[in-house]
């Protein structure tokens, strides 16, 4: 095989492009002999696709003589790769036969290497089609909590954002079209997530190598949220849905459309969607226990100020040529959102005002060269915008200016390797003005250099991946006022006579400049040991550089409702000041073990991982409490009639510091499922993490054990889904965190394709926590204020043409 | 083979890489000067919070004849910067909480703001006051000839005209210096339907604004000029009307507000509004005879004060009478004291406690009028007519004039004079010279930027 590779790669290369073109003709058929339509087969390494007729066939001309590796997915089917030899003049005729998958099968785009929940080394999970559209929720954390590994830290509808494995915040990157989405959410948990999914085509969760192309900071994962904004051919579609639900009275519009003229597609979506605040079983804030119980009266309990109202749009497009695509899409994205929990006191609604304005420039270009097949290139700028707003008045300003350009280039197989490498710069200004301006404006820059490879021994696929980056964090600005903190024993009359004599007083102001080199190594190796199974190992070890907000921070973050203090500080019994330690790298040395069955009635995927993660930066609290007395009523205010109870907002804020430790991550996750009759299906799952202190201790807010079953039955015009999962109660809480009680979510969706015209329409009809549990989430920063909503339906309708 | 060389090259690379860099974090931190205003140690049971303050006097905005803006800092007289401004004709103000200096051009249909770099932030458990170099700021309103800018307690209301050429109406957009600050994109606005020459006077959420009529059953002259007076209520941005007061108001033109009347001025008299269980009254306080065909077109209010300024002047500038509107007693009064015939006022204002009214002449004369009290009455009486200016009248620049500006954070007044291009501070409790800013060219107009002091009550 290498040396046939090698004499081939030796002859072609002399060989005039134009005399290469060959031609594949084949048929596609499923174990029974009946010829499965639609089925995609795509050439790794170019940018050949097609997809098959009524007939099953397909055909494939202009491809080059040598190896070919085919690949042919279809709904419902395993994957299939086909290695194809083709020679000077032959036209090869193909026959083959797709396997049965109950797991869904989806691959990845953008990566030099084709992953899928099935084959590759380290789990992913993808979000498509209909799944996407079912599950599908006005914030990214809610739209994926179904997907095995990952759970959502629900805030309240509004701002919530996925958890991998027990991994959130700057540990998860979140990237729309594989750039950055250049928000302000893994700062805050109240932060919103700028993107859409109503728009988006998929969504995919990636660990392990893969990760490597998105950034170091990815140890937990990566979230990629794909559309086709740039237009990668010109056939005129298009999907639009409309949807209203009940207990938070959304309404939801959204479509896409591409369609092109000659060289040219061009693309446009929108999307709008608004509700109003959600409606709770309970009532929303968790109460005292020596409550009166009033007889309940009335039962429209509804978490306070969390209504939410979005709307954006993006336009692209793209010049499509022989050899490829290159496309620009701007995008507007406007959202709106009240932040339960938020509010100093009971008057005061803050609510947050979201603008992001993007600018993606996509391309692909195949290359005909000896040693590179493919050069992607993805730069993006993005303006992004997010005021706090209090009283009508901006509390707080936060802003990121990013400019992102990533150039990843596939190089042909070179001894059966595939892959390539990416080089990767990234500049993003944060700051934060006002109030609760915790982090001072710092200037992040990002300049990395990433390789991925993969080849096939036999039956064993291996996989690895390097990254190297320089990440500079600069602020010139980083304050250090002296904090007049004090512990809570003390009751009311805590006489300190703060005789602070001749200590110093002065706000300290530092330059601060942090350079990391954070390296990142990951390997693995899939094994089909026997048809039809295989087994996925991977192992990596990813450097951090910790975030801005994490050293830098020096104030109240009202969203967490705490003080927060970088890790660049230090608690100095009961005065904080420069920490004198080494601001250290974070390092995750991770190992992942797969076991899957990929073909078959019966299917199934097995995970188990071991994370350990040295440095981890995580927020204790110091015990000490600062006043933090917000005066909202402005100086000339003579109107207002407040005088009745002077209020004096003296909300004490608990100071919590970054420091670092050792913590241990592991849990597992399993899927099993069973395809029980061509129309019915039956899915179970669950998923655990046990999040750690080496030293003893759990990390807060750790996702509880979970499992759940999904029927699903699935005809020509009728689908009809059934999920039950149950939250167990989380016990392994970190100090001064409560307990959660578990709790049981059943959710029902039917959906019924309409018989009209030529564009697929279906209406349908979702239920939501369907018994009308109390459902508190431990993940939450607000679960004791804002429960998940009560007993909803939907009724929407949606179409394709 | 070149392939297993280019690969060891790459593999070396990386390695190198490895070697130099592999884990490496660095953090270099320097230690710049503390800020010794923004002292922390604030002592929750003594509430002497004076240590975030900024002892100043504040700056000063200087418009040039030749379109540009100079910063000046109060204190030592030094000039901070100077920008130059995008229009010709644009006009200065200061924003709502002194913070920005606004220049409008109202033939532009632009507003834009210069920030003094001095500002004030309420922390909650203590006043913070910030100190920065001035800037441009990127910040701009625009709408269709912006005309009056009225504020009053932390909103500055623009009136925008509109253009019956292009058929543009009317808007009124209200920003305060945080929306400056936060570049706030959608600002609280009024729209009307039809151009007017009209007057607004913001109020917490509310704004009192002229309406326009038909001109079929509008009772003023000019038709441009509104005769009714509506209230505006705040909903999502957008001000709706939401009563229409019964007085009507011809030739409606200028208005004012304390804390609890707004007064506006028309053909037959002014207009009074004020609130009453929700709902705003109003009645008219009829011309009296010393107006004769003139009407009170302009006039000055103060939150503190109790009267009104009204100022009634001949289209010809010619004489101006000055008239005391007391809105409470229902009744309007000259001043005993007017303007000499030779001397027509230029600038007119409060002082910043609100007991003293300036009036500043064309001869280089600052009238300075303080109120006094007779038996529950105000009265208005001269103090001094204090001749700020030794130069010959006669060469004043062509299209210059005397101007000056009120401190807000004492009891000083800045009188400009272009003869001899300098600025002169006028201590108002001992009416004399305290300082002077040598310009060296001649100012159009100036305006008190800085952190306002809070008025005692």
């Amino acid at each position: 095989m290498y040396k046939i590779s090698r004499i081939v790669a030796l002859v072609s290369a002399l060989i005039p492009a134009s005399l290469m073109a060959q031609s594949i003709e084949g048929v596609v058929k499923n174990s029974e002999g009946n010829a499965v339509k639609g089925a995609l087969i795509t050439v790794e390494g170019t940018s050949a696709k097609t997809l098959t007729n009524s007939d099953g066939r397909f055909v494939f001309n202009d491809l080059k003589a040598g190896l070919n590796e085919l690949h042919i997915s279809a709904s419902g089917f395993a994957h299939l790769y086909q290695d194809i030899v083709l020679t000077e003049d032959g036209v090869e005729a193909l026959a083959l036969t797709l396997i049965r998958s109950p797991i869904e099968v989806i691959d990845i785009v953008g990566t030099p290497i084709h992953m899928s929940v099935m084959e590759s080394a380290s789990p992913v999970s993808v979000l498509s089609g209909e799944t996407l559209r079912r599950q599908q929720a006005s914030t990214l954390g809610d739209t994926l909590e179904k997907l095995p590994g990952v759970q959502s830290n629900f805030h309240g509808n509004v701002a919530s954002t996925p958890i991998i494995r027990g991994l959130s915040g700057p540990r998860v990157l979140i990237a729309q079209n594989g750039l950055d989405v250049s928000d302000v959410s893994r700062v805050g948990p109240d932060h919103s997530v700028a993107t859409e999914a109503s728009t988006s085509q998929q969504i995919e969760v990636l660990r392990g190598p893969a990760t490597l192309f998105y950034g170091s900071g990815a140890i937990g994962g990566v979230v990629n949220v794909v559309d086709g904004r740039v237009p990668t051919d010109n056939t005129t579609r298009g999907e639009w849905l409309l949807e209203t639900n009940s207990a938070d009275e959304k309404k939801l519009a959204s479509f896409n459309v591409t369609t092109g003229y000659e060289s040219f597609g061009f693309y446009a979506d929108g999307f709008w969607h608004e509700s109003e605040d959600y409606e709770v079983p309970v009532e929303a804030e968790v109460e005292e226990e020596e409550h009166d119980h009033e007889e309940e009266e009335s039962h429209d309990y509804v978490v306070e100020n969390s209504s939410e109202k979005s709307n954006g749009f993006t336009l692209g497009a793209s010049y499509l040529f022989d050899a490829g695509y290159v496309g620009v899409a701007v995008e507007q994205f406007n959202r709106e959102y009240g932040i339960p929990g938020h509010s100093h006191d009971g008057d005061v609604n803050v609510y947050a005002d979201l603008e992001q304005t993007r600018i993606q420039l996509l391309s692909e270009i195949n290359i005909q060269s000896e040693w590179i097949n493919q050069v992607n290139v993805r730069g993006a700028y993005t303006d992004y915008e997010h005021s706090e707003i209090e009283n009508d008045a901006v509390g707080t300003l936060f802003e990121n200016d990013t400019h992102e350009i990533k150039v990843d280039v596939l190089h042909n197989p070179l001894s059966d390797w595939n892959g390539g490498f990416s080089l990767h710069f990234k500049n993003s200004d944060i700051s934060a003005v006002g109030e609760e301006a915790f982090t001072p404006p710092s200037k992040s820059e990002t300049i990395a250099l990433a390789l991925m490879e993969e080849k096939h021994f036999g039956d064993v696929l291996l996989q690895f991946g390097a990254r190297i980056e320089r990440v500079t964090i600069d602020a010139d600005d980083v304050l250090l006022p002296v904090l007049e903190a004090h512990e809570h024993e003390e009751e009311e009359e805590d006489e300190h006579d703060h005789d602070h004599g001749d200590e110093e007083t002065a706000t300290r102001v530092f330059d601060v400049a942090h350079k990391f080199t954070p390296v990142s190594l990951s390997a693995g190796l899939v094994w089909d040991f026997t048809p039809g199974y295989n087994i996925g190992l991977s192992v990596s070890r990813s450097e951090r550089a910790p975030s801005a907000a994490e050293l830098l921070s020096f104030g109240a973050h009202i969203g967490t409702n705490s003080y927060e203090v970088g890790a660049l500080f230090a608690l100095d019994g009961e005065e904080i000041g420069l920490s004198g330690e080494t601001i250290d790298l974070e390092t995750a040395n991770n190992i992942d073990l797969t076991l899957r069955k990929t073909q078959g009635d019966v299917a199934f995927v097995f995970n188990a991982f071991y994370n350990q993660v040295d440095n981890y930066y995580y927020q204790t609290n110091t015990g000490l409490f600062v006043e933090s007395s917000h005066d909202h009523d402005d100086e000339h205010d003579h109107d207002h009639d407040h005088d009745a109870e002077e209020e004096e907002h003296t909300d004490e804020l608990p100071v919590y510091i970054f420091e670092t430790d050792d913590v241990v991550l592991n849990g597992f996750e399993v899927q099993v499922a069973w395809q029980a009759t061509d129309t019915i299906k039956a899915t179970v799952f669950s998923d655990f993490v046990r999040a750690r202190l080496k030293d003893g201790g759990n990390l807060p807010r750790t996702s509880p054990l979970r499992f759940g079953t999904q029927f699903a039955y699935v005809d020509d015009s009728l689908t009809a889904h059934l999920d039950v999962t149950r939250y167990q109660s989380q016990d392994h809480v970190a100090t001064d965190e409560t307990s959660t009680a578990g709790y049981t979510m059943v959710d029902a969706s039917v959906s019924y394709d309409l018989p009209v015209s030529n564009q697929d329409i279906m209406v349908y009809l979702k239920g939501t926590n369907l018994t009308d549990t109390e459902a508190r989430v431990h993940t939450s920063f607000i679960k004791d204020i804002a429960p998940r909503p009560g007993r909803s339906f939907a009724v929407g309708i949606r179409g394709n043409f | 083979m070149t392939s297993t060389r280019k690969l060891s090259l790459l593999a070396a690379t990386i390695g190198a890489l490895l070697l130099t860099g592999c884990g490496d974090a660095e953090t270099t931190i320097i230690e710049k000067e503390s800020i010794e205003v923004d002292d922390s140690t604030e002592d929750d049971h003594d509430h002497s919070d004076d240590e975030y303050l900024i002892d100043s006097l504040g700056r000063l905005a200087v418009l040039t004849a030749n379109s540009s803006t100079a910063i000046y800092d109060l204190d030592d007289g030094s000039e901070l910067d100077t920008f130059s401004l995008t229009y010709a004709s644009s006009t200065l103000t200061s924003s709502a909480d002194y913070r920005y200096a606004v220049i409008a051009s109202r033939s532009d249909d632009y507003v834009g703001f210069i920030d003094s770099g001095m500002w004030r932030e309420d922390h909650g458990e203590h006043l913070h006051d910030y100190e920065q170099g001035p800037a441009m700021s990127d910040y701009e309103i625009t709408g269709s000839r912006p005309t009056h800018i009225v504020k009053h307690d932390g909103q500055m209301a623009i009136f925008f005209d509109g253009d019956a050429d292009s058929s543009t109406p009317a808007s009124v957009q209200v920003v305060s210096d945080t929306d400056i600050s936060g570049e706030t994109s959608v600002l609280p606005t009024l729209n009307y339907t039809v151009n007017m020459h009209g007057a607004v006077e913001p109020k917490d959420d509310y704004l009192l604004s002229t309406v326009r009529r038909d001109d079929a059953e509008s009772t003023s002259v000019a038709k441009i000029l509104p005769d009714q007076v509506a209230l505006y209520h705040l909903h999502d941005d957008e001000y709706e009307q939401e009563q229409v007061l019964d007085v009507l108001c011809p030739d409606l033109h200028g208005g004012a507000q304390n804390e609890t009347y707004a007064v506006f001025g028309c053909s037959d008299g002014v207009l009074i509004a004020h609130e009453h269980d929700d709902e705003y009254e109003a009645e008219k306080i009829v011309n009296i005879d010393v107006l004769d065909s003139l009407r009170i077109g302009t006039i000055y209010g103060h939150e503190e004060s109790d009267t009104f300024i009204g100022i009634a002047a001949g289209h010809d500038a010619g004489e101006s009478i000055l008239i005391k509107i007391a809105p409470e007693d229902s009744e309007m009064e000259a001043l005993e004291w007017q303007p000499e015939t030779d001397a027509s006022p230029v600038a007119y204002g409060f002082s910043y406690e609100g007991d003293m009214f300036l009036v500043l002449d064309s001869q280089g004369y600052l009238n300075i009028l303080s109120a006094h009290d007779h038996d529950g009455e105000t009265h208005w009486e001269l103090e001094q007519s204090f001749d700020i200016s030794d130069e010959d009248i006669a060469n004043m620049p062509d299209g210059m004039n005397f101007s000056m500006t009120v401190a807000q954070n004492g009891n000083y007044v800045y009188v400009s004079d272009p003869i001899a291009e300098h600025v002169l501070q006028i201590d108002l409790e001992t009416i004399e010279v305290v300082s002077d800013i040598e310009l060296g060219f001649a100012a159009a107009s100036i305006s008190w930027l800085g952190v306002a002091e809070e008025h005692d009550h």
